[in-house]
């Protein structure tokens, strides 16, 4: 278990990246990996769609080039401080403070669920996948894109040590065990780390 | 927050309806007041519009 499976430390750690967040993560979760995320999103203007831990407003940014509404939700108002800053606090973006293991939506609301640089920060992993899950409709799609495990064993220790990383191979098990059937992933980065980050669209079936 | 959520949220805990009550409305955006489970009667607050919908052991700290 790493510090940050910790929701305090979480909150802590949160309040203080925020303001150097956006620099740092376009080092690893470019403009061309979310290109490439939401290429694999079957988009329509008019569909209803959620951003979980949407943070500082990277992912939302490019959802919002697809759809004319994103609802964003995070635990953290330091993070989406800088999300107002950029989309206004009541403008194309529906935002709410909430946890992403207990989501407070109803069942089959969304057309699409998103999460981008969030799921390493969940305590219960599987269980944020099914609240994604349960949120959205059937036919619908969920996408997550989470830090591959490095491959480089100091990175490892590392990894270990501050948040989750995973595999395909625990990508597979967290999304069969958070009830999904269909799925696939896709390993993605900048030219100097091809593969930090692993992406999976899952389609909502039942 | 716009009151046509009402038609989306529920409560995070319980997945139950929650009931709206206004304290300020700022043209169709609602600025203060409570969401309020149907349910477990947990009291969510709407925070300078934005609804603060953290299971009430996140729900911590004074702001910073």
């Amino acid at each position: 278990m790493g510090v940050l499976e910790d929701k305090a430390n979480a909150r802590l750690f949160y309040k203080y990246l925020s303001t150097v967040y956006d620099e740092v993560n376009s080092f690893i979760w470019t403009a061309e990996m979310r290109r490439e995320a939401l290429g694999l999103l079957s988009l329509e203007r008019d569909d209803r769609v959620l951003d979980v831990g949407c943070g500082t407003g990277f992912g939302t940014e490019g959802l919002l080039d697809h759809v004319d509404t994103v609802h964003g939700l995070d635990q953290s108002v330091h993070q989406m401080e800088r999300a107002w800053e950029k989309f206004g606090k009541h403008g194309r973006v529906r935002f709410y403070r909430g946890d992403a293991e207990r989501l407070p939506f109803r069942d089959d609301t969304f057309d699409i669920a998103w999460s981008s640089g969030s799921i390493e920060y969940w305590p219960d992993p599987v269980a944020g996948l099914a609240e994604l899950r349960r949120v959205t409709r059937p036919g619908g799609q969920v996408l997550v894109v989470g830090p591959n495990y490095p491959s480089r064993r100091v990175l490892q220790e590392l990894a270990d040590a501050v948040m989750l990383f995973y595999d395909e191979d625990e990508a597979d098990r967290m999304f069969r065990e958070a009830g999904f059937t269909a799925f696939r992933h896709l390993t993605h980065g900048p030219r100097y780390s091809p593969d930090i980050a692993i992406t999976t669209v899952a389609e909502v079936t039942e | 927050m716009k009151e046509d959520l009402m038609d989306i949220i529920c409560c995070p805990v319980d997945k139950h309806e929650l009931e709206l009550d206004v304290e300020e409305r700022d043209d169709e955006e609602i600025m203060e007041g409570t969401l309020t489970c149907t349910e477990c009667g947990e009291v969510y607050p709407i925070e300078d519009g934005i609804p603060n919908l953290l299971p009430p052991d996140m729900r911590e700290e004074a702001p910073a």
